[in-house]
């Protein structure tokens, strides 16, 4: 009796799963890479009620930012979520997978490729002016040559130094090894601490590629040219830093920002965030730190990051929406949403302001931020990044050769495919 | 050397008799001494030192979270990291309330962490009976079916689960936060291997006195369970109570966020973590959940009356 | 339908060791397996509902090359058979990954569910006073945030100021970079993974250890039977079925580790401690959601594999097969 039952079952569950198969089949016309063009945004107040999803700090005080567009917009209502950062990701995916999308969501720069290739986000009209954004951030919006979305608020890395042990900050790559070198010989135990591969390593590499001069990608993000000299020349120089003890290899989680404050580690390189955390470990500490601009090689250059607003395409709203996020990238309120969560506005203008103008650190962030470029905004970005990390961590803990590393990241990139 | 008697079975199941010791120490070789358990004095001392040794390796990180919740944001990052804060403070705890609507994410973890573990106390322990004392058609494949879900990854069906209970509009409901985790099989296989080790000649004894299968089941077979239901509680309860991802994913509006989804929301930044706030946090998380294993942990160890059985 | 039957001599009954009887139905039987499946419903109705359903449909994505742009069709993909699952044997991260997690279970069950039994047996029956302290302390991994479970251990294993190198200097020996070491983050992860799981299986041995008859023990040990005698032929027999819910559960973590290299060493150095729970994280996260689903049913293999092992090993025996060693005390006494 079991037997036949457990037979019955078993071609129950076959049978099932062959008809829901039976009606699968990929559409073989058309597909990425063409690009589209979005219909206009009507004019005038906005009307209708729009959600709006954003992770962090920026979800919790959102909510109550708004209440300026709602006195412009009287019969627009908004309603904020705050979605943790952690897992943001599976959130959306699930959500556009299960049809409950919101009208608006925060989405993380280097997550545009894979969302704008589901269909699932709305492309940008004319109503935004382009013009106004940091050049590398506007660019994060762009996805196979049709922009999605806005910058929302941006983020950079810099040098960070200290002064008592390398007095002069480098301005390129020679000076960067010079200032390294000369930091040791005042006591330091490192000169400087780069991240020698694992997640999020090739965030502190890639500025050394495009400092080379060297692209990630051709024209139109069809190919990708990982293994060029320009590539090769990066890889040198970012390995000549462990080969030579001037950066640790092994360095323990979480003892980056006490060392550097009790001065073994003389330079790192980080993003805004840094200074708040530096601040908390050792306020009087501070005066021995300084900022600066990355050096350059045969170009200036970092990286940016941050996060974008997008519309999704199956929003009710899709005007009043849009008009919503068109008033969060106007730079008088990029400069209250600044005051609010030191958030580094999007919008250059917004620069201008005394409240960010006059801040010593911020200086150094907005000058970077001329310069700084994103990685191509394809959906299969994060999956070609963790090739990056692993072939870095060979090229720094293994000692392997940056010609041999830059072909086999070349190889599995295209392996894998830019996806558009 | 073997000192072992093995008594046979008598029918009854009554005690054999016992033989004499063969000499002065039993024939172990061991003095015999006058405690009444079955341990000697010496070993008592010696386990609490060991199981002392491991108490401290096991609970100093908890020590340390809770210690660490009272210090300053520099101060946790410090390595080697500190002990006894510097200057204690409750900040962390009076933001992440401040901050944080507290009520209303505890309410909603409660009401879903009560009605998961009722849900699978009452489901689990019916099925994991029927599996373990029951014979009918279809047993065996019910029983590997179930098992084997247990064994699926459980990444690999969040996608799948979303969409179909979006299709069933559950979404940001509560019923879409309890329904999915109803019919644990983790359940089903805990009670039918603790069900397993319960003497048939209970049950069987009930039935031959007429009692219905539900009679049995709640009058004999729940009683003597006790261990079991209070583990599975636990369990259940810890789980539930700690699940993340699925009330991420599930809720679209803040007032379904469940007591870990809204603690990351506070501390946990896109670059960098809100330490204190995540400590301050897991601090008030634990709570309840101790009380809880607090007030079930004596029904571990209640005596079961199996040694009277005639 | 008569309520009474009553049980004539020599009939079968469900449970008694009698290898020689023909098997025939026992009484009742019919409103036994009514009642049966009464019981069985309401689990079996949410069962098939919300978690069978999903699991046949993340069975069909695994056959198809469905990526995360596909996630608002999921029908607009192609059936590709079992190209996924060739892919991921493919894989050299992959095999990476299935090595670590191999030996990761290979050395951790056996670790964690003898440390756990120990644990347990003192608890109950090795001390008198303080056993809810003792209890709760051992529960606590359990229940501390992971965050400050990694931090903690961090300082343990840091190479200059960590506790442990510090113990070893004692004995002259100079301790390893453990968690940057290729040979050492394994074992460290391994360490770190019994510290946290036998909480539960202590609570679970507990319960087990419940159902020891105690006049046995206090029988055993009057005709002289020494401690470990006892709990060979006493009580691991009697604690088989928990033993074996310990170890399949214990295996099932085990074989599906993530958290542990996920917050400590993110599958470093070099892949060394990467657990293939982690590496199919990480393919999902990239959006490759049929190869994803591919390798979770390869794991699913796996757990099913060591589960048919521990079944063998552990397993209730059937009552036809016959015996050739005497029957353990316990079993006899409870008659099965």
């Amino acid at each position: 009796m079991n037997g036949i039952s457990r037979a019955r079952v078993g071609a129950a569950v076959i049978a099932v799963t062959a008809l829901a198969l039976a009606g699968c089949g990929r559409d073989s016309t058309g597909g990425g890479g063409s690009t589209e063009s979005a219909a206009p945004i009507s004019e005038g107040p906005a009307t209708g009620t729009v959600e709006v999803w954003a992770m962090g700090t920026e979800g919790e005080a959102l909510q109550a930012f708004v209440a300026a567009f709602v006195e412009e917009n009287p019969d627009v209502e908004v309603n904020v979520t705050a979605v943790p950062w952690d897992a943001a990701h599976d959130k959306i995916a699930t959500a556009i997978a299960g049809g409950q999308t919101p009208d608006v969501s925060m989405i993380g720069t280097t997550w545009m490729g894979e969302f704008a290739a589901t269909g699932a986000l709305d492309p940008t009209p004319d109503l935004i002016d382009s013009a106004g954004f940091f050049e590398g951030a506007w660019e994060t919006t762009n996805v196979g040559g049709t922009n999605y979305g806005v910058p929302w608020y941006v983020e950079t890395r810099v040098l960070y130094y200290r002064t008592d042990l390398a007095p002069e900050p480098p301005t390129d790559w020679a000076g960067l090894t010079a200032m390294s070198e000369q930091a040791m010989a005042a006591g330091a135990t490192y000169g400087i601490s780069l991240q020698p591969g694992q997640t999020g390593a090739w965030q502190t590499f890639l500025p050394f590629a495009w400092q080379a001069g060297a692209q990630l990608t051709n024209e139109d993000f069809t190919e990708f040219t990982l293994d060029t000299p320009e590539m090769v020349a990066a890889l040198t120089y970012y390995q000549s830093f462990f080969t030579d003890g001037l950066a640790p290899t092994d360095l323990p989680q979480g003892s980056l920002e006490p060392d550097f404050m009790a001065g073994k580690i003389a330079s790192f390189v980080s993003g805004p965030w840094h200074v708040g955390i530096l601040k908390e470990l050792d306020a009087a500490g501070m005066e021995n730190v300084a900022l600066a601009t990355l050096p350059a090689g045969e170009q200036e250059a970092s990286f940016i990051g941050g996060a974008n607003l997008a519309v999704f395409s199956d929003s009710e709203v899709r005007d009043a929406a849009w008009t919503f996020v068109e008033w969060l990238t106007r730079p008088e309120v990029q400069v209250e949403w600044y005051t609010a969560v030191n958030d580094l506005p999007s919008v250059s203008a917004a620069w201008d302001d005394p409240a960010i103008a006059d801040d010593p650190y911020l200086d150094v962030f907005g000058k970077q931020l001329e310069s700084a470029l994103a990685p191509p905004s394809i959906p299969t970005w994060e999956e070609v990044a963790s090739v990056i990390d692993t072939e870095l961590e060979r090229l720094c803990k293994s000692g392997a050769d940056p010609q041999e590393v830059a072909t086999t990241i070349q190889e599995q990139a295209v392996a894998i495919g830019t996806g558009l | 050397m073997s000192a072992t008697v093995e008594p046979t079975a008598r029918p009854g199941g009554q005690l054999p008799p016992v033989e004499p010791p063969t000499d002065a120490t039993g024939g172990t070789g061991r003095r015999r001494t006058h405690e009444t358990g079955f341990g000697e004095a010496r070993a008592h001392w010696l386990a609490y030192v060991v199981l002392g040794v491991g108490l401290t390796v096991v609970t100093s990180p908890f020590i340390w979270m809770a210690l660490s919740s009272l210090k300053s944001e520099g101060e946790i990052r410090q390595v080697p990291p500190t002990w006894i804060p510097e200057a204690p403070t409750l900040d962390n705890f009076r933001e992440l309330f401040d901050r944080l609507d507290f009520p209303q994410f505890f309410t909603n973890s409660a009401v879903v962490a009560i009605a998961v573990t009722i849900g699978n106390l009452v489901f689990c322990s019916m099925l994991g009976y029927v599996l373990a004392k029951s014979e009918f058609a279809g047993k065996k494949l019910l029983f590997r079916l179930v098992l084997g879900t247990l064994m699926i990854p459980g990444m690999v069906t969040l996608v799948p689960l979303f969409v179909l209970v979006a299709n069933m509009g559950l979404v940001n409901t509560y019923f879409g936060l309890i329904l999915p985790f109803l019919a644990a099989p983790f359940g089903v296989f805990l009670m039918r291997q603790f069900f397993l080790g319960i003497p048939d000649e209970l049950i069987d004894a009930a039935r031959v006195d007429g009692a219905s299968e539900a009679r049995i089941f709640v009058q004999v077979v729940i009683p003597l369970a006790k261990p079991a239901l209070a583990t599975l509680a636990i369990l259940t309860f810890l789980g539930s109570w700690n699940n993340f991802l699925w009330p991420l994913v599930v809720a679209t509006t803040e007032d379904k966020y469940t007591l870990p989804v809204a603690l990351a929301l506070y501390s946990t930044g896109q670059n960098q973590t809100d330490y204190g706030l995540l400590l301050a946090g897991a601090v008030v998380v634990v709570v309840p959940v101790l009380i809880v294993f607090l007030i079930l942990q004596r029904y571990f160890v209640q005596g079961v009356a199996m040694t009277g059985i005639k | 339908m008569s309520a009474a039957t009553a049980v004539r001599p020599g009939e079968h009954t469900p449970g008694r060791t009698d290898p020689y009887a023909i098997r025939r139905r026992p009484p009742l039987y019919r409103r036994r397996t009514r009642a049966a499946w009464g019981f069985a419903l309401p689990f079996m109705l949410l069962f098939l509902v919300f978690t069978l359903g999903p699991v046949l449909m993340s069975l069909a994505m695994a056959v198809t090359d469905l990526r995360s742009r596909d996630l608002r069709n999921p029908f607009a993909v192609e059936f590709i058979g079992i190209d996924n699952f060739a892919a991921v044997f493919a894989d050299p991260i992959f095999r990476k990954a299935a090595a670590n997690t191999t030996y990761f279970v290979l050395v951790g069950v056996p670790l964690t569910i003898g440390l756990a039994l120990a644990i347990a047996v003192v608890l109950n029956s090795g001390i008198t006073r303080a056993k809810a302290f003792f209890r709760v302390g051992y529960y606590m991994p359990v229940v501390t945030s992971i965050v400050a479970v990694a931090v903690v251990w961090r300082f343990l294993l840091h190479p200059d100021v960590g506790l442990l190198n510090e113990v070893l200097g004692w004995f002259g020996i100079d301790g390893p970079n453990w968690l940057a070491s290729t040979t050492w983050a394994m074992p460290s992860m391994i360490a770190m993974a019994t510290w946290r799981s036998i909480g539960t299986l202590i609570i679970i041995f507990l319960a087990g250890l419940q159902s020891v008859p105690t006049a046995l023990h206090e029988a055993a040990a009057l005709d002289g039977a020494g401690v470990w005698q006892r709990f060979r032929h006493i009580t691991v027999p009697t604690l088989r079925p928990t033993l074996l819910f310990g170890a399949v559960i214990t295996g099932i973590g085990y074989v599906q580790f993530f958290e542990e290299p996920f917050v400590m060493t993110q599958g470093g150095p070099l892949n060394s401690t990467l657990s293939v729970a982690f590496h199919t994280y990480n393919q999902f996260g990239f959006g490759n959601y049929g190869y994803a689903a591919a390798m979770s049913y390869v794991l699913f293999l796996a757990v099913v594999l060591l589960a048919l092992v521990q079944f063998r090993l552990l397993g209730e025996r059937e009552p036809r097969r016959r015996r050739r060693k005497p029957v353990p005390a316990a079993r006899q006494e409870i008659g099965r």
